[in-house]
Protein backbone atom coordinates (compact mmCIF):
# COMPACT_ATOMS: atom_id res chain seq x y z
CA UNK A 1 0.00 0.00 0.00
CA UNK A 2 1.42 3.15 -0.99
CA UNK A 3 2.30 5.50 1.90
CA UNK A 4 1.39 8.83 0.22
CA UNK A 5 -1.60 10.92 1.35
CA UNK A 6 -4.33 10.65 -1.18
CA UNK A 7 -5.58 14.45 -1.63
CA UNK A 8 -8.82 16.22 -1.51
CA UNK A 9 -9.12 20.11 -2.59
CA UNK A 10 -8.00 22.44 -0.13
CA UNK A 11 -11.34 24.49 -0.96
CA UNK A 12 -13.49 20.78 0.38
CA UNK A 13 -11.21 20.33 3.37
CA UNK A 14 -11.08 24.19 4.37
CA UNK A 15 -14.92 24.19 4.24
CA UNK A 16 -14.94 21.06 6.47
CA UNK A 17 -12.97 22.97 8.56
CA UNK A 18 -15.18 25.43 9.35
CA UNK A 19 -17.03 25.80 12.79
CA UNK A 20 -20.77 24.61 12.22
CA UNK A 21 -23.75 26.26 13.87
CA UNK A 22 -24.74 24.96 17.07
CA UNK A 23 -28.08 25.98 19.17
CA UNK A 24 -27.52 28.51 21.45
CA UNK A 25 -29.55 26.63 24.05
CA UNK A 26 -27.15 23.43 23.83
CA UNK A 27 -24.93 24.29 26.54
CA UNK A 28 -27.65 25.00 29.41
CA UNK A 29 -29.36 21.65 28.19
CA UNK A 30 -26.38 19.62 28.93
CA UNK A 31 -25.93 21.32 31.86
CA UNK A 32 -29.39 20.32 32.86
CA UNK A 33 -29.11 16.87 31.96
CA UNK A 34 -26.19 16.69 34.49
CA UNK A 35 -27.82 18.43 37.51
CA UNK A 36 -30.57 15.86 36.50
CA UNK A 37 -28.18 12.52 37.57
CA UNK A 38 -28.46 10.55 40.17
CA UNK A 39 -25.45 10.88 42.24
CA UNK A 40 -22.89 13.51 41.29
CA UNK A 41 -19.27 13.49 41.81
CA UNK A 42 -18.29 15.08 45.62
CA UNK A 43 -21.40 14.04 47.35
CA UNK A 44 -23.96 11.79 46.88
CA UNK A 45 -27.49 13.58 46.12
CA UNK A 46 -29.92 12.35 48.96
CA UNK A 47 -32.68 9.85 48.63
CA UNK A 48 -36.19 11.24 47.81
CA UNK A 49 -37.43 10.33 51.86
CA UNK A 50 -35.04 13.44 53.15
CA UNK A 51 -35.71 17.00 52.09
CA UNK A 52 -35.12 17.14 48.12
CA UNK A 53 -35.90 20.00 46.78
CA UNK A 54 -35.22 19.70 43.30
CA UNK A 55 -37.35 16.20 43.28
CA UNK A 56 -41.35 16.22 44.06
CA UNK A 57 -42.02 16.68 47.40
CA UNK A 58 -43.39 13.73 48.80
CA UNK A 59 -46.86 15.06 50.61
CA UNK A 60 -47.02 12.90 53.59
CA UNK A 61 -44.75 13.49 56.30
CA UNK A 62 -43.62 10.11 57.82
CA UNK A 63 -40.92 8.65 55.95
CA UNK A 64 -42.30 5.78 53.32
CA UNK A 65 -40.78 2.52 53.38
CA UNK A 66 -41.46 -0.25 51.05
CA UNK A 67 -40.79 -3.86 50.81
CA UNK A 68 -40.69 -5.64 47.16
CA UNK A 69 -40.38 -9.04 46.36
CA UNK A 70 -37.28 -8.19 43.64
CA UNK A 71 -38.06 -11.47 42.12
CA UNK A 72 -40.48 -13.96 42.41
CA UNK A 73 -40.42 -17.79 42.91
CA UNK A 74 -42.51 -19.61 40.25
CA UNK A 75 -44.25 -22.54 41.52
CA UNK A 76 -44.86 -23.91 37.54
CA UNK A 77 -42.54 -23.84 34.79
CA UNK A 78 -42.37 -21.37 31.65
CA UNK A 79 -45.19 -19.61 32.90
CA UNK A 80 -45.56 -15.97 31.25
CA UNK A 81 -46.28 -14.00 34.88
CA UNK A 82 -45.79 -14.29 38.23
CA UNK A 83 -48.21 -12.69 41.20
CA UNK A 84 -45.64 -10.09 42.64
CA UNK A 85 -46.76 -8.27 45.78
CA UNK A 86 -46.00 -4.37 46.49
CA UNK A 87 -45.97 -2.94 49.95
CA UNK A 88 -45.30 0.87 50.75
CA UNK A 89 -45.34 2.18 54.22
CA UNK A 90 -46.99 5.65 53.85
CA UNK A 91 -49.41 6.48 56.93
CA UNK A 92 -50.69 10.24 55.66
CA UNK A 93 -51.48 8.88 51.60
CA UNK A 94 -55.12 8.89 50.52
CA UNK A 95 -54.11 6.39 47.62
CA UNK A 96 -51.23 4.43 46.23
CA UNK A 97 -50.42 3.16 43.00
CA UNK A 98 -48.38 0.96 41.65
CA UNK A 99 -47.33 2.56 37.92
CA UNK A 100 -44.35 0.99 36.00
CA UNK A 101 -43.64 -1.21 33.03
CA UNK A 102 -46.32 -3.79 33.23
CA UNK A 103 -48.83 -1.89 33.22
CA UNK A 104 -48.15 0.96 30.49
CA UNK A 105 -47.47 3.35 33.29
CA UNK A 106 -51.52 3.75 33.23
CA UNK A 107 -52.51 4.48 36.54
CA UNK A 108 -56.03 3.67 35.51
CA UNK A 109 -55.30 -0.22 36.23
CA UNK A 110 -57.50 -1.09 39.29
CA UNK A 111 -55.43 -4.57 39.29
CA UNK A 112 -52.38 -2.29 40.57
CA UNK A 113 -54.51 0.50 43.01
CA UNK A 114 -52.98 -0.81 46.06
CA UNK A 115 -55.35 -1.06 49.32
CA UNK A 116 -54.79 0.59 53.11
CA UNK A 117 -54.28 -2.51 55.31
CA UNK A 118 -53.81 -0.94 58.58
CA UNK A 119 -51.28 0.81 60.60
CA UNK A 120 -49.54 2.95 57.60
CA UNK A 121 -49.09 -0.43 55.40
CA UNK A 122 -50.37 0.01 51.95
CA UNK A 123 -50.48 -3.37 49.69
CA UNK A 124 -51.22 -4.92 46.22
CA UNK A 125 -50.37 -8.43 44.57
CA UNK A 126 -51.06 -8.38 40.73
CA UNK A 127 -49.73 -10.21 37.77
CA UNK A 128 -46.50 -8.87 36.71
CA UNK A 129 -44.93 -10.66 33.32
CA UNK A 130 -41.60 -12.48 32.81
CA UNK A 131 -39.02 -9.93 32.68
CA UNK A 132 -37.23 -6.70 33.79
CA UNK A 133 -39.44 -4.00 34.82
CA UNK A 134 -39.32 -0.31 35.89
CA UNK A 135 -41.42 1.08 37.89
CA UNK A 136 -42.70 3.61 41.07
CA UNK A 137 -45.57 4.43 43.40
CA UNK A 138 -47.75 7.27 42.89
CA UNK A 139 -49.06 8.63 45.67
CA UNK A 140 -52.39 10.37 46.07
CA UNK A 141 -52.11 10.69 42.19
CA UNK A 142 -48.97 13.57 42.28
CA UNK A 143 -45.75 12.02 43.98
CA UNK A 144 -43.98 9.57 42.33
CA UNK A 145 -41.67 7.34 45.13
CA UNK A 146 -39.33 4.64 44.40
CA UNK A 147 -39.51 1.33 46.27
CA UNK A 148 -36.91 2.22 48.82
CA UNK A 149 -36.20 -1.38 49.27
CA UNK A 150 -35.54 -2.21 45.24
CA UNK A 151 -33.31 -1.71 43.39
CA UNK A 152 -32.90 1.31 41.33
CA UNK A 153 -33.65 2.67 38.10
CA UNK A 154 -33.12 5.61 36.08
CA UNK A 155 -34.86 8.47 36.34
CA UNK A 156 -34.94 10.39 32.91
CA UNK A 157 -37.96 12.21 33.84
CA UNK A 158 -36.96 13.49 37.56
CA UNK A 159 -38.45 11.11 39.35
CA UNK A 160 -37.19 7.92 40.58
CA UNK A 161 -38.06 4.48 39.30
CA UNK A 162 -37.49 1.11 40.97
CA UNK A 163 -36.25 -1.86 38.80
CA UNK A 164 -37.66 -5.52 39.27
CA UNK A 165 -36.77 -8.48 37.63
CA UNK A 166 -39.51 -11.58 37.19
CA UNK A 167 -37.57 -14.86 35.86
CA UNK A 168 -39.15 -17.16 33.51
CA UNK A 169 -37.97 -20.18 35.60
CA UNK A 170 -36.17 -20.74 38.60
CA UNK B 1 -12.93 33.17 28.99
CA UNK B 2 -11.27 30.68 32.00
CA UNK B 3 -7.64 30.40 31.45
CA UNK B 4 -7.96 26.98 34.01
CA UNK B 5 -6.12 23.90 32.56
CA UNK B 6 -8.55 21.00 32.00
CA UNK B 7 -6.52 19.35 34.91
CA UNK B 8 -7.40 22.02 37.04
CA UNK B 9 -11.39 22.13 35.82
CA UNK B 10 -12.02 18.38 36.21
CA UNK B 11 -10.28 18.12 39.51
CA UNK B 12 -13.21 20.92 40.38
CA UNK B 13 -15.90 19.08 39.24
CA UNK B 14 -14.89 15.93 40.96
CA UNK B 15 -14.68 17.60 44.10
CA UNK B 16 -18.31 18.73 43.94
CA UNK B 17 -18.36 21.67 41.61
CA UNK B 18 -20.82 20.37 38.89
CA UNK B 19 -21.22 24.33 37.40
CA UNK B 20 -17.35 23.85 36.49
CA UNK B 21 -18.22 21.16 33.81
CA UNK B 22 -20.02 23.78 32.17
CA UNK B 23 -16.04 25.72 30.90
CA UNK B 24 -15.87 22.06 29.74
CA UNK B 25 -18.56 22.06 27.62
CA UNK B 26 -18.04 25.47 26.34
CA UNK B 27 -14.08 25.12 25.50
CA UNK B 28 -14.88 21.45 23.52
CA UNK B 29 -18.40 22.21 22.11
CA UNK B 30 -17.32 23.61 18.61
CA UNK B 31 -14.93 21.05 17.79
CA UNK B 32 -17.33 18.32 18.97
CA UNK B 33 -20.44 19.85 17.01
CA UNK B 34 -18.10 19.84 13.75
CA UNK B 35 -16.88 16.20 13.91
CA UNK B 36 -20.64 14.99 15.05
CA UNK B 37 -22.51 17.25 12.49
CA UNK B 38 -20.40 16.02 9.37
CA UNK B 39 -20.29 12.02 10.74
CA UNK B 40 -24.27 12.47 11.34
CA UNK B 41 -25.42 14.53 8.87
CA UNK B 42 -27.87 16.93 10.79
CA UNK B 43 -27.88 19.21 13.74
CA UNK B 44 -30.25 17.47 15.53
CA UNK B 45 -28.82 14.58 15.52
CA UNK B 46 -25.67 15.66 16.02
CA UNK B 47 -26.40 17.83 19.19
CA UNK B 48 -28.25 14.45 20.96
CA UNK B 49 -24.89 12.60 20.53
CA UNK B 50 -22.88 15.43 21.69
CA UNK B 51 -25.22 15.91 24.52
CA UNK B 52 -24.76 12.39 25.46
CA UNK B 53 -20.89 12.32 24.75
CA UNK B 54 -20.63 14.91 27.50
CA UNK B 55 -23.26 13.33 30.06
CA UNK B 56 -21.11 10.67 29.72
CA UNK B 57 -17.78 11.98 30.44
CA UNK B 58 -19.36 13.77 33.35
CA UNK B 59 -20.36 10.25 34.32
CA UNK B 60 -16.96 8.84 34.23
CA UNK B 61 -14.93 11.85 34.74
CA UNK B 62 -13.12 9.89 37.85
CA UNK B 63 -11.66 7.35 35.25
CA UNK B 64 -9.97 10.15 32.73
CA UNK B 65 -6.53 9.07 33.40
CA UNK B 66 -5.08 12.04 32.06
CA UNK B 67 -7.20 15.19 32.64
CA UNK B 68 -4.70 17.40 30.85
CA UNK B 69 -6.12 15.29 27.73
CA UNK B 70 -9.70 15.69 29.10
CA UNK B 71 -10.55 16.94 25.54
CA UNK B 72 -9.06 13.62 23.70
CA UNK B 73 -10.98 11.68 25.70
CA UNK B 74 -14.01 13.30 25.45
CA UNK B 75 -13.42 12.95 21.69
CA UNK B 76 -13.02 9.45 21.80
CA UNK B 77 -16.26 9.17 23.88
CA UNK B 78 -17.88 11.23 20.94
CA UNK B 79 -16.73 8.76 18.50
CA UNK B 80 -18.13 5.90 19.54
CA UNK B 81 -21.85 7.89 20.11
CA UNK B 82 -21.37 8.81 16.62
CA UNK B 83 -21.09 5.05 15.60
CA UNK B 84 -23.56 4.03 17.89
CA UNK B 85 -26.09 6.67 15.97
CA UNK B 86 -24.81 6.03 12.53
CA UNK B 87 -25.46 2.41 12.99
CA UNK B 88 -29.12 2.93 14.00
CA UNK B 89 -29.71 5.06 11.15
CA UNK B 90 -27.78 3.49 8.76
CA UNK B 91 -31.20 1.04 8.68
CA UNK B 92 -33.25 3.83 7.46
CA UNK B 93 -32.83 5.79 4.63
CA UNK B 94 -30.44 8.57 5.21
CA UNK B 95 -32.33 11.70 4.54
CA UNK B 96 -29.94 14.53 3.94
CA UNK B 97 -32.02 17.57 6.03
CA UNK B 98 -30.87 20.91 5.41
CA UNK B 99 -30.37 22.56 8.26
CA UNK B 100 -32.07 26.11 8.88
CA UNK B 101 -30.15 27.16 11.45
CA UNK B 102 -27.50 26.82 9.62
CA UNK B 103 -28.66 27.84 6.15
CA UNK B 104 -29.58 30.99 8.17
CA UNK B 105 -25.97 31.83 9.88
CA UNK B 106 -24.44 31.42 6.00
CA UNK B 107 -26.43 33.32 4.25
CA UNK B 108 -25.68 35.91 7.37
CA UNK B 109 -22.16 35.63 6.77
CA UNK B 110 -21.40 34.32 2.98
CA UNK B 111 -22.53 34.10 -0.46
CA UNK B 112 -25.19 31.87 -1.60
CA UNK B 113 -22.67 29.86 -3.71
CA UNK B 114 -20.81 29.07 -0.57
CA UNK B 115 -23.88 27.60 1.35
CA UNK B 116 -24.82 25.46 -1.48
CA UNK B 117 -20.93 24.20 -2.04
CA UNK B 118 -21.04 23.42 1.49
CA UNK B 119 -23.97 21.36 1.05
CA UNK B 120 -22.74 19.59 -1.77
CA UNK B 121 -19.81 18.55 0.57
CA UNK B 122 -22.44 17.61 3.16
CA UNK B 123 -24.03 15.36 0.81
CA UNK B 124 -21.14 13.88 -0.45
CA UNK B 125 -19.89 12.97 2.96
CA UNK B 126 -23.33 11.29 3.53
CA UNK B 127 -22.52 8.77 0.20
CA UNK B 128 -19.53 7.59 2.09
CA UNK B 129 -20.09 4.51 3.80
CA UNK B 130 -19.89 5.19 7.81
CA UNK B 131 -16.32 3.49 8.37
CA UNK B 132 -14.91 5.89 6.09
CA UNK B 133 -16.52 9.00 6.27
CA UNK B 134 -15.58 8.13 10.20
CA UNK B 135 -11.84 8.12 9.38
CA UNK B 136 -11.56 10.52 6.56
CA UNK B 137 -13.27 13.06 9.14
CA UNK B 138 -10.68 12.04 11.96
CA UNK B 139 -7.63 12.13 9.37
CA UNK B 140 -8.20 15.19 7.19
CA UNK B 141 -10.78 17.14 9.28
CA UNK B 142 -9.21 16.63 12.69
CA UNK B 143 -6.00 16.05 12.31
CA UNK B 144 -5.12 13.04 13.88
CA UNK B 145 -2.68 10.66 13.71
CA UNK B 146 -3.36 7.44 11.85
CA UNK B 147 -1.55 5.47 15.61
CA UNK B 148 -4.24 7.60 17.42
CA UNK B 149 -6.64 6.61 15.58
CA UNK B 150 -6.19 3.17 15.32
CA UNK B 151 -6.05 3.28 19.09
CA UNK B 152 -9.25 5.17 19.70
CA UNK B 153 -10.99 3.20 16.87
CA UNK B 154 -9.38 -0.50 17.70
CA UNK B 155 -9.16 -0.85 13.94
CA UNK B 156 -5.43 -1.45 12.28
CA UNK B 157 -3.25 1.34 10.63
CA UNK B 158 -3.41 0.12 7.52
CA UNK B 159 -7.46 -0.59 6.99
CA UNK B 160 -8.06 3.19 8.15
CA UNK B 161 -5.50 3.79 5.67
CA UNK B 162 -6.99 2.33 2.63
CA UNK B 163 -10.51 3.75 4.29
CA UNK B 164 -9.55 6.98 4.38
CA UNK B 165 -7.95 6.60 0.60
CA UNK B 166 -11.48 5.00 -0.70
CA UNK B 167 -13.12 8.07 1.15
CA UNK B 168 -11.16 10.72 -1.08
CA UNK B 169 -11.46 8.66 -4.20
CA UNK B 170 -15.27 8.61 -3.64
CA UNK B 171 -15.40 12.36 -2.54
CA UNK B 172 -13.54 13.42 -5.36
CA UNK B 173 -15.59 11.82 -8.05
CA UNK B 174 -18.48 13.04 -5.95
CA UNK B 175 -17.87 16.40 -5.67
CA UNK B 176 -16.80 16.68 -9.71
CA UNK B 177 -19.79 14.89 -10.31
CA UNK B 178 -21.95 17.77 -8.54
CA UNK B 179 -19.85 20.07 -10.01
CA UNK B 180 -20.44 19.25 -13.88
CA UNK B 181 -23.94 19.26 -13.15
CA UNK C 1 -55.94 -23.34 47.09
CA UNK C 2 -52.22 -22.30 46.17
CA UNK C 3 -49.74 -22.14 49.14
CA UNK C 4 -48.08 -18.86 49.55
CA UNK C 5 -43.86 -19.31 49.05
CA UNK C 6 -41.54 -17.37 50.61
CA UNK C 7 -38.63 -15.60 48.58
CA UNK C 8 -35.19 -15.27 49.82
CA UNK C 9 -35.54 -11.82 51.25
CA UNK C 10 -38.46 -13.14 53.48
CA UNK C 11 -41.36 -11.23 51.56
CA UNK C 12 -44.66 -12.86 50.85
CA UNK C 13 -45.65 -13.34 47.20
CA UNK C 14 -47.84 -15.76 45.60
CA UNK C 15 -47.75 -17.91 42.06
CA UNK C 16 -49.98 -17.05 39.37
CA UNK C 17 -51.88 -18.62 36.75
CA UNK C 18 -49.95 -18.04 33.40
CA UNK C 19 -51.28 -15.19 31.81
CA UNK C 20 -50.33 -13.83 28.22
CA UNK C 21 -48.36 -10.27 28.72
CA UNK C 22 -49.61 -7.53 26.39
CA UNK C 23 -47.68 -5.57 23.92
CA UNK C 24 -47.21 -1.74 25.26
CA UNK C 25 -49.08 0.60 22.68
CA UNK C 26 -48.35 4.68 22.05
CA UNK C 27 -51.92 5.08 22.52
CA UNK C 28 -53.30 8.70 22.34
CA UNK C 29 -50.96 10.13 25.04
CA UNK C 30 -48.53 12.12 22.77
CA UNK C 31 -48.82 14.84 20.43
CA UNK C 32 -48.63 14.07 16.14
CA UNK C 33 -45.42 15.00 16.23
CA UNK C 34 -43.88 13.56 19.24
CA UNK C 35 -45.63 10.43 18.55
CA UNK C 36 -44.67 10.25 14.70
CA UNK C 37 -41.06 10.72 15.97
CA UNK C 38 -41.10 7.54 18.89
CA UNK C 39 -42.92 5.22 16.12
CA UNK C 40 -39.91 5.65 14.31
CA UNK C 41 -37.74 4.62 16.74
CA UNK C 42 -39.43 1.88 17.90
CA UNK C 43 -39.96 0.75 13.90
CA UNK C 44 -35.98 0.92 13.86
CA UNK C 45 -36.03 -0.79 16.77
CA UNK C 46 -38.16 -3.58 15.78
CA UNK C 47 -36.29 -4.08 12.89
CA UNK C 48 -32.93 -4.26 14.50
CA UNK C 49 -34.13 -6.58 17.02
CA UNK C 50 -34.15 -4.94 19.52
CA UNK C 51 -36.37 -4.91 22.65
CA UNK C 52 -38.62 -2.37 21.30
CA UNK C 53 -41.23 -2.97 24.12
CA UNK C 54 -38.72 -0.78 26.20
CA UNK C 55 -38.77 2.10 23.95
CA UNK C 56 -42.77 2.12 24.00
CA UNK C 57 -42.85 1.80 28.12
CA UNK C 58 -39.79 4.68 28.18
CA UNK C 59 -42.28 6.90 25.85
CA UNK C 60 -45.06 6.10 28.03
CA UNK C 61 -43.22 6.82 31.65
CA UNK C 62 -42.67 9.80 29.76
CA UNK C 63 -46.61 10.71 28.99
CA UNK C 64 -47.72 9.08 32.38
CA UNK C 65 -45.71 11.72 34.18
CA UNK C 66 -46.31 14.56 31.93
CA UNK C 67 -43.00 15.40 30.32
CA UNK C 68 -42.79 17.44 27.07
CA UNK C 69 -42.57 15.86 23.89
CA UNK C 70 -38.88 16.79 22.77
CA UNK C 71 -37.63 15.60 26.14
CA UNK C 72 -39.99 12.12 25.88
CA UNK C 73 -38.17 11.56 21.85
CA UNK C 74 -35.04 12.52 23.42
CA UNK C 75 -34.90 9.73 26.29
CA UNK C 76 -36.60 7.35 23.98
CA UNK C 77 -34.00 7.83 21.50
CA UNK C 78 -30.90 7.74 23.80
CA UNK C 79 -32.62 4.33 25.82
CA UNK C 80 -32.21 3.03 21.87
CA UNK C 81 -28.96 3.80 21.42
CA UNK C 82 -27.80 2.07 24.97
CA UNK C 83 -29.92 -1.37 23.94
CA UNK C 84 -28.39 -1.32 20.56
CA UNK C 85 -24.51 -1.08 22.75
CA UNK C 86 -25.96 -2.94 25.74
CA UNK C 87 -26.91 -5.83 23.22
CA UNK C 88 -23.54 -5.55 21.44
CA UNK C 89 -21.33 -5.92 24.33
CA UNK C 90 -23.63 -8.39 25.78
CA UNK C 91 -23.83 -10.17 22.58
CA UNK C 92 -26.64 -11.22 19.95
CA UNK C 93 -28.31 -14.24 21.86
CA UNK C 94 -28.44 -12.36 24.80
CA UNK C 95 -32.33 -12.56 26.42
CA UNK C 96 -34.02 -9.75 25.76
CA UNK C 97 -34.32 -8.98 29.98
CA UNK C 98 -30.35 -8.79 30.23
CA UNK C 99 -30.53 -6.63 27.38
CA UNK C 100 -32.94 -4.56 29.02
CA UNK C 101 -30.88 -4.21 32.09
CA UNK C 102 -28.07 -3.87 30.63
CA UNK C 103 -29.09 -0.47 28.90
CA UNK C 104 -29.88 0.58 32.38
CA UNK C 105 -26.58 -0.37 33.54
CA UNK C 106 -24.83 1.83 30.66
CA UNK C 107 -27.39 4.67 31.37
CA UNK C 108 -26.05 4.67 34.61
CA UNK C 109 -22.56 4.81 34.13
CA UNK C 110 -21.96 1.69 33.21
CA UNK C 111 -19.07 1.08 30.04
CA UNK C 112 -19.46 -1.46 27.64
CA UNK C 113 -16.74 -3.57 28.23
CA UNK C 114 -17.85 -3.64 31.64
CA UNK C 115 -20.83 -5.36 30.53
CA UNK C 116 -19.08 -7.42 28.14
CA UNK C 117 -16.66 -8.80 30.99
CA UNK C 118 -19.91 -9.46 33.64
CA UNK C 119 -21.03 -11.77 29.95
CA UNK C 120 -17.74 -13.35 30.01
CA UNK C 121 -17.32 -13.79 33.81
CA UNK C 122 -20.90 -15.38 33.91
CA UNK C 123 -20.66 -17.69 30.51
CA UNK C 124 -24.20 -19.11 30.56
CA UNK C 125 -25.38 -18.18 33.78
CA UNK C 126 -28.11 -15.05 33.40
CA UNK C 127 -27.30 -11.53 33.90
CA UNK C 128 -30.16 -10.01 34.92
CA UNK C 129 -29.73 -9.51 38.26
CA UNK C 130 -26.27 -9.15 38.39
CA UNK C 131 -26.98 -5.91 35.44
CA UNK C 132 -29.67 -4.68 37.64
CA UNK C 133 -27.56 -4.61 41.08
CA UNK C 134 -24.72 -3.25 38.66
CA UNK C 135 -27.23 -0.26 37.63
CA UNK C 136 -28.11 0.09 41.73
CA UNK C 137 -24.87 0.12 43.12
CA UNK C 138 -24.01 3.46 40.50
CA UNK C 139 -27.61 5.01 41.13
CA UNK C 140 -26.34 5.08 44.89
CA UNK C 141 -23.27 6.44 44.27
CA UNK C 142 -20.71 3.66 44.34
CA UNK C 143 -18.05 5.01 40.95
CA UNK C 144 -18.82 2.76 37.85
CA UNK C 145 -15.51 1.39 37.73
CA UNK C 146 -15.84 -0.24 41.44
CA UNK C 147 -19.29 -1.11 40.68
CA UNK C 148 -18.08 -3.16 37.94
CA UNK C 149 -15.47 -4.48 39.59
CA UNK C 150 -17.87 -5.51 42.24
CA UNK C 151 -20.23 -7.30 40.26
CA UNK C 152 -17.69 -8.96 38.22
CA UNK C 153 -16.02 -10.55 41.47
CA UNK C 154 -19.77 -11.27 42.95
CA UNK C 155 -20.49 -13.46 39.20
CA UNK C 156 -17.38 -15.11 38.95
CA UNK C 157 -17.65 -16.09 42.32
CA UNK C 158 -20.73 -17.95 41.62
CA UNK C 159 -23.14 -15.67 43.26
CA UNK C 160 -26.69 -16.59 42.43
CA UNK C 161 -29.48 -14.16 42.39
CA UNK C 162 -30.41 -14.83 46.13
CA UNK C 163 -26.86 -14.08 46.99
CA UNK C 164 -26.66 -10.58 44.73
CA UNK C 165 -30.10 -9.12 46.33
CA UNK C 166 -28.81 -9.96 49.59
CA UNK C 167 -25.63 -8.21 48.27
CA UNK C 168 -27.42 -4.96 47.19
CA UNK C 169 -29.99 -5.06 50.80
CA UNK C 170 -26.83 -4.99 52.54
CA UNK C 171 -25.49 -1.92 50.43
CA UNK C 172 -28.50 0.07 50.95
CA UNK C 173 -28.59 -0.32 54.18
CA UNK C 174 -25.31 0.14 55.11
CA UNK C 175 -25.65 3.87 52.64
CA UNK C 176 -29.25 4.92 54.49
CA UNK C 177 -27.15 4.35 57.76
CA UNK C 178 -24.71 7.33 56.18
CA UNK C 179 -22.00 5.43 54.85
CA UNK C 180 -19.92 6.14 51.98
CA UNK C 181 -21.16 4.19 49.27
CA UNK C 182 -18.03 3.13 47.67
CA UNK C 183 -16.90 1.90 51.55
CA UNK C 184 -19.96 0.29 51.91
CA UNK C 185 -20.32 -1.91 48.62
CA UNK C 186 -16.26 -2.67 48.96
CA UNK C 187 -16.68 -3.77 52.59
CA UNK C 188 -19.63 -6.28 52.18
CA UNK C 189 -18.55 -7.80 48.84
CA UNK C 190 -15.45 -9.11 50.61
CA UNK C 191 -18.06 -10.62 53.07
CA UNK C 192 -20.24 -12.07 50.52
CA UNK C 193 -17.01 -13.39 48.76
CA UNK C 194 -15.73 -15.02 51.27
CA UNK C 195 -18.98 -16.66 51.91
CA UNK C 196 -19.38 -17.89 48.59
CA UNK C 197 -15.96 -19.17 49.18
CA UNK C 198 -16.69 -21.30 52.13
CA UNK C 199 -20.01 -22.88 50.26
Amino acid sequence: MPDHEPMVADAVLGELRQPVPVSATFNARVMRAIQELPHRHGRVVPLPTRSSPRRIRIAFGAVAAGVLAMFALPSSPRAHARRVQFVLVAPRARNVKVVGDFNGWDTSHAAFHAKNRGGGVWSVTAPVPVGHHRYAFLVDDTVWVADPMAPRADEDFGTPNSALLVPDQE
Amino acid sequence: MDASSDADIVGRVLDGDVDAFALLVERYRDRCARYAMHMLGNREDAEEVMQDAFVRAYRALGRCEDPERFGAWLFRILVNRCRTAGARRSRRARTFVSDELALMSASQEHPAERTAWREEIQRALAELRPEQREAFLLKNVEGLGYEEMSEMTGVGVSALKMRVMRACDRLRVLLQEANSA
Amino acid sequence: MRRALRSAAGLLFLPAAAASAQRPALGAAFDPATRAAIQSIVDSARADGLPADALVNKALEGAGKHAAGPRIVGAVRMLYGELAASREALGAASRRDEVTAGAQALHAGAATPDLHALRLAAGRRPLGMPLMVLTDLMSRGVPPETAAGIMDSLVRAGARDADLVAFQRNVRLDVDRGAAPAAAATTRVRGALAALRSH
